[in-house]
């Protein structure tokens, strides 16, 4: 195992009480593979990544649990020995393109940066070189121009995968990618998801994917834990999740997306119901 | 089913784009001559990536935009040339509902009022009536009629979708134009939404432009689908022969491109 969280509990305080956003979670990612977390806005899935990063924020607090990565606790960890594990160990992909690349560096300056962070023993031109060799590996063409270009001359799809190429840079174990593809267009989307299957099979790195597009769930996982109010109420291989849902919630989940040619036209879609408490379900974990 | 409501031909839209005081302006042909039917009652879609004209297209048929060439027939007549009192009764029949509920909804006003704008501008109804119209309307979009009072934040992102779904619904349109009215709510939400759409859709009679990039949403929903391209239409087919059939390659690279959960 790559990477494991036990029993992680991320609270936000605030004086209307408190919110158990991530409410005892565990589960654990394989070496090489891919782990999906799917779950509605406000079932917890990116504050589980960001405790991972441990990137919460006041007023959240990591309140227990162990998030061990490769046998080191990384709740533990000084703040020093966590800013080394960020970028060179673990990576994160963001969802909004347009907003998480600096604007006033050029692309290849941002990408140097976290190879002058954490590869200390390349000198400049090596570096140039590598910021070149990970541009080209993301599919951007000319990378030798592309390096002095400002993000606002990108596309969507090119500044994704600028930030994939960042992220790819210092050759991380693992990569977590908090909806990496949302905000792009689907024929965009597709390349994205295969440049990272790509980037996996090369590299052999470990991905969390967070996302709430089961389509995309179905492309790309190995394993899916489905999130629901701070807690995992399913988890199972993704062929098991697809073909034998077990949870109520998560098959409320699949059913309320068409499926081209197996949803009856115009029929009315299940829905997850909101008056159902979903966790008084026993949890299927498998 | 088969009367038409629309008739849009040879309709261009460009954009100028100053480059500087010396240098020719560049021109971006947003929509680039294109034409095609809206058939009374039926759910007509376009679909196509951003950039690719759909929303200039819904922008011009509402008439907040000015076409560069072209016409837009409506019921026979021509909405470009529209003025006075014959656009405000076009203004009544053709009605939008946007793509973010968080920010398409006055945030000062109270929900009540908020579907009752369209009433107390366009009809001589008095408040009391408004009230009932209103309450009715929240009926109808499955509202509880309670939250009248209340304040848009107050809702999750689906009810806000419904409150600007009955804000539509006030002035008895016959047409409306559906810009991604599902794409910024999560998968449960959207199915809740979708269901709601082809409710009212049956209930009023209603004709939906519907724009999107979801192409399992828009199987599931269209009657007839325009995919655009750079402007251009490339495909224009009834859904089934859309998904079953398609011609042109970019229809076929954007249908392989659905990430589906069926192989």
């Amino acid at each position: 195992m790559l990477l494991s969280v036990k029993n992680l509990k991320t609270y936000f305080y605030s004086d209307a009480g408190v919110n158990k956003a991530v409410d005892d979670v565990s589960f654990d990612i394989p070496r090489g593979k891919t782990v999906c977390i799917v779950g509605e806005s406000g079932s917890g899935k990116s504050i589980t990544s960001l405790s991972i990063m441990r990137l919460i924020d006041h007023p959240g607090e990591i309140e227990s649990g162990e998030i061990i990565f490769e046998d080191r606790n990384l709740l533990k960890l000084s703040d020093a020995q966590m800013r080394k594990v960020r970028g060179k160990d673990i990576s994160m992909i963001f969802q909004e393109p347009m907003t998480s690349l600096n604007p006033s560096y050029t692309v290849g300056y941002q990408i140097d940066e976290a190879l002058r962070l954490h590869q200390k023993q390349l000198n400049k031109k090596q570096r140039f070189e590598k910021v070149v060799e990970s541009l080209e590996l993301v599919g951007i063409h000319n990378p030798r121009e592309k390096y002095g270009e400002y993000p606002f001359k990108l596309s969507g799809g090119q500044r994704q995968r600028v930030m994939i190429a960042i992220a790819m840079a210092c050759e991380p174990k693992m990569l977590i990618a908090d909806e990496p593809t949302t905000a792009l267009d689907v024929t965009i989307q597709a390349q994205v998801l295969d440049l990272m299957k790509d980037l996996q099979e090369k590299k052999g790195t470990s991905i969390l994917f967070i996302t709430h597009d089961l389509g995309v769930v179905y492309q790309i996982a190995d394993e899916v834990v489905v999130m629901y109010k701070g807690n995992i109420v399913e988890k199972a291989s993704a062929e098991e999740i697809f073909k034998d849902p077990r949870h109520p919630y998560t098959k409320a989940l699949l059913h309320s997306i068409p499926i081209p040619g197996v949803t009856p036209r115009k029929s009315r879609l299940d829905t997850v119901d909101e008056n159902v408490d979903y966790l008084s379900f026993p949890k299927e974990i498998r | 089913m088969s009367e038409i409501i629309y008739e849009i031909k040879d309709l261009k839209k460009y954009y100028e784009i100053n480059l500087g005081l010396f240098k020719k302006p560049k021109i971006i042909k947003a929509v680039n001559g294109i034409s095609f039917n809206v058939k009374k009652g039926e759910i007509l879609s376009l679909v196509g990536e951003s950039g690719c004209g759909k929303s200039t297209t819904a922008k011009l048929i509402l008439k907040i935009e000015e076409p560069t060439g072209g016409e837009i027939l409506f019921e026979g007549k021509d909405i470009t040339k529209f003025k006075g009192h014959e656009l405000e009764e076009y203004r009544k029949k053709v009605q939008i509902i946007f793509q973010y509920p968080y920010s398409s909804l006055n945030p000062r006003w109270k929900v009540g009022k908020i579907i009752g704008e369209p009433l107390k501008l366009n009809t001589n109804m008095s408040k009391k009536e408004i009230k009932e119209r209103v309450l009715y309307l929240m009926e109808k979009v499955g509202m509880h009629p309670d939250w009248y009072e209340r304040y848009p934040h107050q809702f999750s992102g689906g009810q806000r979708q419904r409150i600007g779904i009955a804000r539509a619904l006030a002035l008895n349109p016959e047409i409306i134009v559906c810009d991604e009215p599902v794409s910024a709510l999560d998968v449960s939400i959207q199915a809740q939404v979708l269901n709601l759409l082809l409710d009212l859709q049956e209930e009023f009679n209603l004709t939906y432009i519907f724009i999107s990039h979801d192409l399992s949403v828009v199987e599931h929903i269209s009657d007839r689908i325009v995919v655009m391209y750079f402007g251009d239409i490339v495909e224009l087919k009834s859904v089934d022969n859309l998904f079953t059939n398609p011609e042109a390659d970019y229809t076929k690279k954007l249908l392989s491109a659905i990430p589906t959960i069926k192989d």
